[in-house]
C-alpha cells in the first residue's frame, strides 16, 4: 500500500475508533473496525499498530486492545466526564478536561483528590470557562518523559 | 496528571511515593491547556501539533521552563 493510501486508511481507522468510543464508551476491537470499514482484520490490526507507533492510540501491552485514544480512556478511571448528556472516562485530569473541550465548552469532571484522602472534587466548565475552580493540578512527570510510561504519566 | 485539594495534598502524594514534585497548574491553566492541546483531535485529517505549535501552546498558557521542554 502506498504511503498516502496507508495514511488515509489510518485516518479512517482513528476517526472510527473515536466515533465508537464517543458513541458507547467502548473501544472497538480489530474485528469490529474491520467490519465497519470493510477491510480485513489483518489490515485493521496493522493500522492499529501504526497508530500506536505514532502515539495516536495506546494498546494494552501484548494485545490489540485499545487502552487509550487520548484524551479518551477505554477503561474506567477515577476521572468521569459528563458533557452533553453523556459520560466518558478521561485518562487523567488533563484528558478529562480535554474531553469537554474537544466536544464543546460545557461539562464537568467528577474525581477525587489525587492523594487518596477521599475528598470528592468536581471541576465544572460552563461557557468555556471553569466555574469557581477549586484545587490544583499536578503534573509529576516532566514533559520529555511523558511517553516513557504513559499509563503512569 | 492528578487534581489535588491543595499543595499540601500534592506534597503528601509525592512523599508517599518518594517522587519529586513536578509542575503545578491552576485549574484555569489546566483547562486552557486541555482545550488548546486537543482542539483538533476530532479533525478527520488530524496530524498532531508540530514542535513549534506545541511550544507556542505551552508558552501562551505560561508553561515554560525545564519541566516543559520536549
Amino acid at each position: 500500500m502506498a504511503d498516502g493510501a496507508q495514511e488515509a486508511l489510518d485516518d479512517r481507522v482513528r476517526l472510527r475508533v473515536f466515533e465508537r468510543l464517543l458513541d458507547d464508551g467502548r473501544a472497538p476491537s480489530v474485528i469490529e473496525i474491520a467490519a465497519d470499514l470493510r477491510i480485513t482484520p489483518q489490515v485493521a490490526a496493522d493500522s492499529y499498530r501504526r497508530l500506536a507507533e505514532r502515539r495516536r492510540l495506546v494498546l494494552r501491552p501484548g494485545t490489540m486492545d485499545i487502552l487509550m485514544a487520548h484524551p479518551l480512556s477505554a477503561v474506567p478511571t477515577p476521572f468521569t466526564v459528563e458533557t452533553h448528556g453523556r459520560s466518558y472516562f478521561g485518562n487523567c485530569i488533563w484528558d478529562a478536561l480535554a474531553i469537554i473541550g474537544m466536544l464543546g465548552d460545557t461539562g464537568r469532571v467528577i474525581t477525587s483528590c489525587g492523594d487518596g484522602c477521599g475528598e470528592a472534587m468536581t471541576v465544572t466548565i460552563a461557557g468555556g470557562e471553569p466555574v469557581d475552580p477549586q484545587g490544583i493540578i499536578h503534573f509529576q512527570v516532566p514533559r520529555a518523559h511523558w511517553w516513557d510510561d504513559i499509563v503512569f504519566t | 496528571m492528578l487534581l489535588f485539594r491543595s499543595e499540601e495534598h500534592v506534597a503528601q502524594w509525592c512523599a508517599e511515593r518518594t517522587l519529586p514534585r513536578g509542575a503545578l497548574l491552576t485549574v484555569a491553566q489546566g483547562w486552557r491547556l486541555a482545550r488548546d492541546w486537543y482542539a483538533d483531535r476530532l479533525d478527520p485529517n488530524y496530524r498532531g501539533k508540530t514542535p513549534t505549535e506545541m511550544k507556542a501552546t505551552l508558552t501562551r498558557i505560561g508553561l515554560t521552563g525545564p519541566y516543559w521542554q520536549a
